[in-house]
């Protein structure tokens, strides 16, 4: 039952600031709203020791609640972890540092109140490092694009959403990051907050070699969940047209050549032709394979979603 | 709003940016069926962008045979088509487009066709109104290379109008571009009988044709697939055990024109020689791709293993229900 007006979930995975301090900050402004709210803490094993004051502030009787993940997850599963606890109507996730104004939530919280599904803190005016800028571009560039420009700060961790809209949207592997582009994609409203930067979000964020190559197999992983999942054949198929084509070519222009005297098997690029030629073939019958269990599953799955009847004195040129 | 009574005759129409058609849309229908049949207009609106909704709202609200459907976001034909069909009560129901390039005065002969005992009934569009170069060339060529792979004879696979019965319905599952080939679907998953009577064809009155020729590469893909469900739906092991022989054989042809190589040499045998690896290289590829396929084919049967049960329980309680 629904019983709370807003849920915080904070997920403890990265870069955490003194929790107690960040639940007074926050509950400062939902104090301000006059909402009732809960706390959720989900944390990641590593910060055991952080979550100490949080306890002392749970035996105040103050309205925390906090969950310690039993082994190494990702911000994804803690964020499902806090949604399956989670009681109110509207749910506020944030990470555990201040990206933006602890005034914003009141914003967006607002901003689901108007109607939107999903409000998302855009941090502006960035106060970053050119590094961090950087990064914030080439993520825009990329996975951004997914929102046909509608979005301008996907990775801001801070956004409000009405609870239905996050338990539908299914959220596993490392896609909590982009939960923006997938609401999009389920047909749901969302909504920008300009907010500015805050100060403790201003340090240079470089990670280790592998955390980047995670993110671009998660965009890769991504950009084919939104835009080919119910046609795997155009993906695996353009790709291997391309290969196959290449070296399908090649093979023509070498068996002309034959015809008119030269020799074929002392020609290395035959090699290379046909090892393109079957790497093509092996993309488009992999495509065969995802259009096959794509035609046998359609049945289980609607591949649309309707519009939620509005709420009375809503209107409806309101919509985007 | 629901009737009190199912009706008879369901039509469903996807709107796209619609809003000056819907009016003349519903006033068309509405003439062209009367009273005598019950019947109810499913309005599908997939994400338009301009007043459509408002309009067919206040259609919706002034007329209680008209039903709107509300899509949340733009997720094209198909699934709007897929959305109207699963809101749709009538024992029969008719599809159309919304932009009104077809009469619905053509509905009760798709309707009397499909009495004779038909599962579906395709429209085929006479005179079409169309451009010559841009629309009319490359829909003939579709047309003949639907025919061509997938058996099923229809003439205009592009035109809307299409009557289904609801047992038909109940049983295809759109997804992707497929609203294109459905009756080459409904004849490839469910043995559905189908015909095709004439319709008329009118210019387009308002708005921008929602067509490019940019569709031909997607359209390949689909026909691909189409063939491939309505050939090895079956056993996709078979499609791909196809292909391993096949690779298998060329990589026999490498070998034989490898050893052929050897019996033309005249002066002694060099392995440092590049006739030694390239022939031979190119049939391991082949044996390589072969092992590929048929791996993949086996795959392929174990995915779909869950879904085939799942489908023959949905059909036999489907028979459960009519029977």
């Amino acid at each position: 039952m629904t019983d709370v007006g807003v849920t915080v979930i904070v997920t403890v995975v990265e870069r955490p600031e003194a929790l107690d301090g960040l639940y007074r900050e926050y509950a400062a402004v939902l104090d301000a709203c006059g909402r009732s709210y809960e706390f959720i803490f989900v944390a990641h094993p590593y910060f055991h020791e952080m979550l100490q004051p949080l306890l002392a502030l749970q035996r105040l009787g103050e309205p925390v609640r906090t969950i310690e993940a039993a082994r190494s997850v990702g911000e994804t599963a803690l964020l499902r972890m806090g949604l399956d606890d989670a009681r109110g109507a509207v749910i506020v996730t944030v990470p555990a540092y201040r990206q933006v104004q602890p005034s914003a939530v009141a914003e967006l919280i607002a901003a689901v109140d108007a109607g939107s599904d999903l409000a998302v803190a855009r941090r502006w005016p960035r106060l970053d490092s050119r590094v961090n800028r950087l990064q914030h571009l080439a993520l825009h560039l990329t996975a951004g694009r997914l929102a046909n420009g509608t979005l301008h700060d996907i990775a801001c961790g801070v956004r409000a959403a009405r609870r239905e809209v996050l338990l539908d949207i299914p959220l596993y592997g490392d896609f909590a990051r982009f939960l923006p582009l997938l609401a999009i994609y389920n047909g749901y409203r969302v909504v920008e907050v300009e907010s500015p930067q805050h100060p403790n979000d201003l340090a240079r964020r470089v990670y280790s070699p592998g955390v980047y190559v995670r993110r671009m197999i998660d965009i890769l992983g991504l950009y084919f969940l939104l835009r080919f999942t119910e046609k795997p054949l155009r993906f695996f198929g353009l790709i291997g047209s391309v290969l196959a084509g290449i070296g399908g070519i090649a093979l023509v222009v070498m068996f002309v050549q034959r015809l008119y005297g030269q020799p074929l098997g002392d020609r290395p690029l035959m090699l290379l032709a046909v090892l393109l030629a079957t790497l093509g073939v092996q993309a488009i019958a992999l495509g065969l394979v995802g259009e096959m269990i794509v035609h046998f599953n359609a049945s289980r799955r609607r591949g649309y979603r309707l519009r939620e009847p509005r709420k009375p004195g809503e209107d409806s040129a309101s919509r985007s | 709003m629901p009737l009190p009574v199912a009706p008879d005759l369901s039509i469903v129409v996807p709107l796209y940016n619609e809003e000056e058609s819907i009016g003349p849309l519903v006033d068309a229908v509405r003439d062209a069926l009367g009273a005598a049949v019950s019947w109810e207009l499913v309005l599908v609106d997939d994400g338009s962008r301009d007043a459509t909704v408002q309009r067919a709202e206040s259609l919706a609200a002034a007329d209680g045979r008209i039903v709107l459907v509300e899509l949340a976001r733009n997720y094209g034909q198909t699934q709007a088509m897929q959305a109207g069909f699963d809101a749709a009560c009538g024992r029969v129901v008719v599809s159309m487009d919304g932009d009104l390039q077809n009469d619905p005065r053509d509905i009760p002969l798709l309707v009397a066709k499909l009495d004779e005992g038909y599962d579906l009934v395709a429209g085929y569009r006479m005179r079409r109104q169309d451009k010559m170069i841009t629309r009319k060339i490359p829909s003939w060529v579709a047309n003949r290379i639907i025919i061509w792979l997938t058996g099923v004879r229809i003439r205009d696979n592009g035109c809307s109008l299409k009557a289904y019965r609801r047992e038909l319905l109940d049983q295809l599952h759109l997804y992707s571009d497929m609203h294109r080939f459905l009756p080459a679907l409904a004849a490839a998953t469910a043995n559905a009988r189908i015909a095709e009577v004439p319709v008329r064809h009118h210019a387009r009155r308002f708005g921008t044709s929602k067509y490019g020729l940019s569709r031909i590469a997607k359209l390949l893909a689909d026909l691909l697939t189409i063939k491939m469900i309505a050939s090895f739906r079956e056993s996709p092991l078979a499609m791909f055990g196809f292909g391993a022989l096949a690779s298998g054989v060329i990589a026999m042809a490498f070998v034989a024109a490898w050893l052929w190589s050897f019996a033309q040499r005249t002066g002694p045998l060099n392995s440092a020689h590049v006739n030694a690896y390239v022939l031979p290289g190119s049939a391991l590829l082949c044996v390589a791709l072969a092992a590929f396929l048929t791996m993949l084919g086996l795959i392929a049967e174990e995915a779909l293993q869950k879904a085939r049960f799942e489908e023959r329980d949905d059909r036999i309680a489907a028979r459960a229900v009519i029977g």
